[in-house]
């Protein structure tokens, strides 16, 4: 079961085993992100980021998808953190349910403009975003669950 | 012994959220004196991936032939972010859970010890600085 799916460029950090794991108690982070899952580096390198009993499972988004789909997670309490908001639209058009994105963390780069203090999009991702809202997605603007409550729909379109 | 032959210089770079580091450098400071070749690196709130960038500017032009990454938290983005800057960097080692006592050990130890050595001592020091005090 996903307790949190959201989109964080930051991937696995503080924000999300302290701040939301606190919270959520999750029994699993999974991390879905092509280039993190090909690279062995990048996989060591989240995996030892997050607390040992917090399991990690680091897969492509096409193995997520499959993974989630085929309820290999059931009993567990999920959190699903991906970095871009186009791996959002990835695993939909992979055949998974998506009601509800988190977009905890998407930060300044060149480019980009800012939506809110945690979140700036450039017009790709903004696009993007309004694609989740047209599918029936809500988009959650929160870094933590103790922030304000901020729903971006009406922010992206 | 002679601290001759530990002439090596070892730098340091503090990476942390929020303005810790350099709140920590300015405090070390305050203690020991000013310090050569110690910097501080910090995003504004969090720690922003163009620490990446400042670590690597910092490395670009050091003499040192050692270089300790003090980061804040283990698995925190600070953490994570000095790894992925030092990665393929000899002479460098990262070592999370900063803390006053291990800056200030840095501070007068260094130079005075082999590398690794120094390390063992600020992880010991560290550690023994956390302990609850009998009233």
């Amino acid at each position: 079961m996903i307790v949190l799916f959201r989109i964080d460029d930051r991937l696995i950090h503080g924000q999300v085993v302290l701040g939301w794991g606190t919270v959520l108690k999750p029994d699993r982070i999974i991390l879905a992100d092509d280039l993190v899952a090909s690279n062995e580096w990048e996989r060591d390198l989240y995996a030892s980021a997050a607390p040992p009993e917090i399991k990690v499972s680091i897969l492509a988004l096409t193995e997520a998808a499959a993974q989630l789909k085929a309820g290999v997670f059931e009993g567990e309490k999920v959190i699903l953190l991906v970095k871009h908001p186009r791996s959002v639209l990835s695993l939909m058009d992979l055949g998974l349910p998506v009601s509800e994105v988190n977009v905890g963390g998407i930060h300044y780069r060149e480019g980009r403009e800012k939506v809110l203090e945690n979140v700036y999009l450039d017009a790709e991702e903004r696009s993007i975003m309004r694609e989740l809202v047209k599918r029936g997605v809500t988009l959650d603007g929160r870094a933590l669950p103790s922030s304000k409550t901020v729903t971006l729909n009406s922010r992206v379109v | 012994m002679s601290d001759e032959k530990y002439s090596e210089r070892t730098a340091g770079i503090v990476v942390t959220h929020g303005k810790l580091a350099e709140e920590l450098v300015r405090t070390t400071e305050l203690i020991v004196g000013a310090q050569e070749d110690l910097y501080a690196v910090s995003g504004s709130d969090l720690c922003d991936e163009s620490v990446i960038d400042r670590i690597r500017e910092i490395l670009a032009r050091r003499e040192d032939a050692h270089v300790i990454v003090f980061v804040d938290y283990f698995g925190g983005s600070c953490c994570i972010n000095s790894v992925r800057a030092v990665e393929g960097e000899t002479g460098i080692k990262v070592m999370s859970g900063v803390n006053l006592p291990v800056l200030l050990a840095f501070a007068t130890k260094r130079g005075t010890m082999p590398f690794d050595e120094m390390i063992e001592h600020l992880i010991r020091r560290g550690r023994e600085s956390l302990k609850v005090i009998d009233l």
